[in-house]
C-alpha cells in the first residue's frame, strides 16, 4: 500500500481514491470518506495516525476506495495543509488547469 | 488505412463485454483491486492522482476524420473537454469514471478503436513514422507490417503476462521519426539485393532508470518470417527475463546482462524452431490483403508548384513562417505534409480540446484525404494537403490556436504529464515546459536558435524522453521539493544517443535560467550552420558545464 | 482431500494424483514429483510402472531468477503422464511459454495442468497455450469456467490449440 508520510511527521490524515470515479477522498471524523481536505480528520502523533488508518480500512474498504494511505499535514494558522507538493496537488487539482479538480469549485 | 472486417469488429466487441464484466466483478467485490489491476491496465485504465486515466491506442499513429471526431466526442461526453496526445501515439483522457469506461469503449469500438494493451506487461501499441505513405524515399509504408504486428500481438496468449511491458516501433525511412532504437524492438524496413522487403531488427532499447540504445540482432528478416522472429524474441524474453526486480525486468536488461552475441544465439535457436514449424509464416494472400489497405490514396495529378501558394506566402509573413517551420515536402507533386503543433506558447504540450479535435477532423476530411497522424513528439499531422489549399488549411488552424510555427524548435518540447496528473511523478513537468516556452516565445529568436529538442520527464521512468533530448530535463524530489537535473546530447533519431547529465540539479526558480545559459553557450560557440546537437557533439560537455556551474 | 476441484478438457474430473514432497517415499499411486527429484532418481524411476508426473516451478525456488527450464524435461517426457506448471503469482507468465514448448516443440500429449495462483481471466489464454487441466477453487462452477473460456470468439495468432484447421501459416481464426 502506498505510504507517503514522512517519518517523524506529527500531523497526518488518510486519503484514497474512490472506486467508482477515482475522485480523491479523505477519511473524516464521522467515519466516512469525504471529498474535501478541509473535512479530513487529522491525527496528532504516530499512534493516533495508526488508529486513524485502521478505522479507515475496515474489512470491506475495497468496495469503496483504492489504496488508502497516511500522509503528512502541517499546521497552517488555524487550519492544516498537506505537507508535500504531491498532496497539495491532489487536494486542489492540476496546477496547470485551475479550472479543473477540487479547486474549480472553490 | 486499415479497416476492420467482421472478425475484427467481433473481437473488439468481445473485449469490451469482457471488460464490462470485469468492472462489474470489481464493483461487486468479486475481484480485489490487486486482481483487477492487471485487467484494467490491459485495457488502458490507470489510477492517477485525481482520477482514473484512460489511454486509447492510435495504432501506428493513423486516424481518419471519423475517429478524430470520436476522440473529440469522448473528451466532451466522458471527460473534461480535452485529451492528451502521448509520446507513443496514444491519447489519454484524465478524468473518466470507471463505471462509464465500458460505455466509452463501446463508442470507441464503433469507429474501430480500442484501449487494448495500452498498459500492462504485454505487447503495447505498435508505433511508427507519422509521415508513412507521404514522405519521399520510403522503402515501404511501415504501417503494413505494423498492422500485421498489431494483429499478431493482440490477445497473444503466451505474451500477456511478460516480465514487464514491451514496445515495438517501425520505421520505413532512413530518417527515423519513431525513435525505434529506444524501443524493446525497433524495426527498420529494408530491401535486400534481390529486391525483397525485410526488416533489420534492433532489440533492447529503452529509457527509464537504465537507458540503453537497442542492439542490432540481425540485418534482415524476410517479411513473411518476421512474426516467427518476433515470437522467438518474445519467448526468449518471457522465459529468461528477470521477474525478481521490476527495474531490471525490461528486455534491455536481459540483453545487457546476457550480451549481444549470446542473445543473438538464443533468438536464432528459438527462431529456427518456430520458422521450421511454418506456423507463423505470413501467407502472401494475407500480406496482400493488409497491404491493399495502405495503397496510396487517390492523389490528383497536380503541378509541382502552386502560384496561389507562392503568392500567399509573399502576402502573409505568418503563413510564410508556418510553411518554413511546419510544412514538409510530400512525395506526390502538388501536395505537402502539414504539421500541427500542439505546443502553443505557454500551452500544455500534447493537449487538444474537443473543439480543436473537431476542427482537425473537418480539415482532414476536406483537405487531407481523410487522414490525420499523431507523432511521438506529441504533435499532429495532416499528411496529404494540396499546396493550392494550404493557405485555407492554415487559416482554419490559426483560428483555433493550432498554427504555432515552431516544429522542431525550442518551444516544441516533449513533456510528460508530471506531478500535475501522474501518480508516479516526483516533480511537475508541464509548468516548466510552459515557462521555457514563454522565455523563448519570440519566434525569430527560436529560428535563430534552430533545431533544438527539449524533453522533460517528471520522474526517472522517462515518459518525457529526457534521456534523448538534445536538452533533457528530469524532475527529482528532494524532501518534498521539486528539483530539475539537466542532460545534454541525447538524440532519438537514426543517430540515437543517451544524453549526459551536466551536474547537480537546479531549483524550480533557477532551472529556466540554466536552460537559457545552455542555449546562449551554444549560440556563442556554434560554427556556421551548426545545430545545437552538432555543436555539443563537437565540443562536448565542458563549455556548457563551465557556464552552468562556475 | 484437496482444496480445489479439477477440470480436465472442459469437464469435471476426479483427482487421482498426489503432489509428493521430496522426502516422502514413492508409492504406487500416481505421483507428481519435483524436477530435482526426477533428475536425481531417474534410474530408479525407470523400474516404476505407476503413472508419473512432474511439477515445474517458474520462480526457481531460489536457484535461479529464470525458474526451472522446461527443456530440462525433454529426456523424461516419454515417461511422464502429467506436467504441472506452477504459477507462483498470476503475474509470472513463464508457464505460458513452457506450455507451448511442451505441446508444440516436444509434442507432449499428456495432462498439462496449471497450479498455483491462477485467475479467472487467465484460463482462456492458458487453454490456448495447451494447458488442459485446471485446479479450480471450490466455489467456482464448471459453467463459470466455460463462460471464461468463451469470452473471446477469435484469435489473431495460432497457438497450441490447433485452431488452424490443419493449415500452416499465420492467420486469424475463430475459436
Amino acid at each position: 500500500m502506498a505510504q507517503h508520510a514522512a517519518k517523524g511527521a506529527r500531523f497526518q490524515a488518510v486519503t484514497a481514491n474512490r472506486l467508482s470515479d477515482g475522485e480523491v477522498v479523505y477519511w473524516a471524523a464521522d467515519n466516512r470518506w469525504v471529498e474535501g481536505f478541509a473535512d479530513a480528520e487529522i491525527a496528532d502523533g504516530a499512534d493516533a495516525a495508526d488508529a486513524l488508518l485502521a478505522r479507515a480500512i475496515p474489512a470491506d474498504f475495497e468496495a469503496h476506495v483504492l489504496e488508502p494511505y497516511l500522509f503528512e499535514v502541517l499546521e497552517d494558522g488555524a487550519f492544516y495543509k498537506p505537507a508535500s507538493v504531491r498532496e497539495t496537488i491532489r487536494a486542489a487539482g492540476p496546477t496547470v488547469r485551475l479550472d479543473l479538480g477540487k479547486q474549480a469549485g472553490a | 488505412m486499415y479497416r476492420y472486417d467482421e472478425f475484427d469488429h467481433k473481437l473488439v466487441a468481445d473485449r469490451v463485454n469482457q471488460f464490462r464484466g470485469q468492472v462489474e466483478r470489481r464493483v461487486s467485490g468479486a475481484l480485489t483491486e490487486d486482481q483487477f489491476k492487471p485487467l484494467r491496465l490491459m485495457n488502458g485504465v490507470y489510477l492517477q492522482l485525481h482520477a482514473y486515466m484512460l489511454r486509447v491506442a492510435i495504432p501506428y499513429g493513423t486516424l481518419c476524420s471519423a475517429q478524430m471526431r470520436m476522440l473529440a466526442h469522448i473528451a466532451r461526453k466522458y471527460d473534461r473537454g480535452y485529451g492528451h496526445f502521448t509520446t507513443r501515439q496514444n491519447i489519454q483522457y484524465n478524468w473518466p469514471a470507471l463505471d462509464k469506461i465500458p460505455d466509452l469503449l463501446d463508442e470507441l469500438a464503433g469507429v474501430e478503436m480500442h484501449a487494448i494493451q495500452t498498459s500492462g506487461n504485454c505487447i503495447r501499441n505498435v508505433t511508427s513514422d507519422q509521415y508513412a505513405g507521404a514522405i519521399e524515399g520510403e522503402v515501404e509504408d511501415p504501417r503494413i507490417i505494423s498492422e500485421i504486428i498489431r494483429q499478431w500481438s493482440t490477445f497473444h496468449p503466451e505474451f500477456t503476462y511478460l516480465p514487464r511491458k514491451f514496445k515495438i516501433a517501425v520505421t520505413g525511412h532512413v530518417n527515423d521519426r519513431a525513435a525505434i532504437k529506444l524501443h524493446d524492438i525497433g524495426l527498420v524496413v529494408k530491401r535486400n539485393n534481390d529486391g525483397d522487403i525485410g526488416y533489420e531488427v534492433h532489440v533492447g532499447g529503452g529509457q527509464g532508470r537504465t537507458p540503453f540504445v537497442a542492439k542490432k540482432m540481425t540485418d534482415f528478416v524476410p517479411k513473411a518470417k518476421l512474426l516467427a522472429y518476433l515470437e522467438a524474441v518474445m519467448r526468449v524474453y518471457n522465459m529468461l527475463g528477470r521477474r525478481d526486480n521490476s527495474y531490471k525486468a525490461r528486455i534491455k536488461i536481459l540483453v545487457h546482462e546476457t550480451g549481444q552475441e549470446e542473445m543473438q544465439r538464443l533468438i536464432e535457436a528459438e527462431f529456427s524452431k518456430i520458422d521450421a514449424s511454418q506456423m507463423l509464416t505470413v501467407p502472401q494472400e494475407e500480406i496482400d490483403r493488409i497491404s491493399a489497405y495502405f495503397a496510396p490514396p487517390a492523389f490528383q495529378t497536380l503541378a509541382a508548384k502552386s502560384d496561389g501558394f507562392t503568392q500567399a506566402q509573399s502576402q502573409d509573413a505568418d503563413f510564410a513562417r508556418f510553411v518554413r517551420a511546419n510544412v514538409v515536402a510530400h512525395k506526390q507533386a502538388g501536395y505537402a505534409i502539414v504539421n500541427i503543433s500542439l505546443k502553443p506558447i505557454g500551452g500544455v504540450p500534447g493537449d487538444a480540446t474537443d473543439a480543436q479535435m473537431d476542427v482537425i477532423a473537418d480539415l482532414a476530411e476536406k483537405y487531407s484525404l481523410d487522414e490525420v497522424r499523431v507523432t511521438h513528439e506529441q504533435n499532429l499531422v495532416l499528411p496529404h494537403v494540396k499546396l493550392d489549399e494550404l493557405k485555407t488549411v492554415y487559416d482554419a488552424l490559426a483560428a483555433h490556436d493550432l498554427a504555432t510555427a515552431n516544429l522542431g524548435l525550442i518551444s516544441d518540447q516533449i513533456a510528460c504529464p508530471g506531478l500535475d496528473y501522474c501518480n508516479l511523478a516526483n516533480a511537475r513537468s508541464i509548468p516548466l515546459a510552459q515557462e521555457i516556452s514563454e522565455r523563448f516565445a519570440d519566434l525569430d529568436r527560436q529560428y535563430d536558435i534552430g533545431e533544438l529538442k527539449i524533453k522533460i520527464s517528471g520522474c526517472i521512468n522517462a515518459c518525457g524522453h529526457h534521456h534523448v533530448g538534445h536538452i533533457g530535463i528530469l524532475g527529482v524530489d528532494k524532501k518534498g521539493t521539486e528539483f530539475y537535473q539537466i542532460s545534454l546530447g541525447g538524440a532519438a533519431d537514426e543517430n540515437a544517443a543517451i544524453g549526459q547529465i551536466t551536474g547537480r540539479a537546479f531549483t524550480e526558480e533557477d532551472i529556466v535560467d540554466a536552460i537559457e545559459t545552455v542555449v546562449t553557450t551554444y549560440t556563442d560557440l556554434r560554427a556556421d550552420g551548426e545545430r545545437f546537437i552538432d555543436t555539443y557533439n563537437r565540443l562536448g560537455m565542458a563549455p556548457f558545464k563551465e557556464r552552468l556551474y562556475d | 482431500m484437496t482444496d480445489y476441484h479439477l477440470v480436465i478438457d472442459g469437464a469435471t474430473a476426479t483427482e487421482s494424483w498426489h503432489y509428493l514432497d521430496d522426502d516422502a517415499p514413492l508409492t504406487d499411486a500416481p505421483s507428481i514429483i519435483t524436477l530435482a527429484r526426477l533428475q536425481a532418481e531417474a534410474d530408479t524411476l525407470k523400474s516404476r510402472s505407476a503413472p508419473l508426473g512432474v511439477i515445474l516451478h517458474a520462480d526457481g525456488l531460489g536457484k535461479t531468477d529464470h525458474g526451472e527450464d522446461v527443456r530440462a524435461l525433454a529426456p523424461y517426457l516419454d515417461r511422464l503422464a502429467l506436467v504441472a506448471l506452477h504459477f507462483p503469482i498470476y503475474r509470472n507468465g513463464r508457464g505460458y511459454s513452457a506450455a507451448r514448448v511442451l505441446r508444440q516443440e516436444f509434442g507432449f500429449t499428456g495432462e498439462l495442468r496449471a497450479t498455483g495462483d491462477v485467475l479467472y481471466d487467465q484460463w482462456a489464454m492458458m487453454n490456448r497455450c495447451g494447458i488442459n487441466a485446471f485446479e479450480l477453487a471450490k466455489d467456482i462452477s464448471l459453467d463459470t469456467f466455460k463462460t471464461a473460456l468463451g469470452e473471446l470468439s477469435g484469435a489473431y495468432q495460432p497457438a497450441a490449440d490447433q485452431n488452424q484447421g490443419g493449415k500452416k501459416g499465420w492467420r486469424r481464426s475463430r475459436l
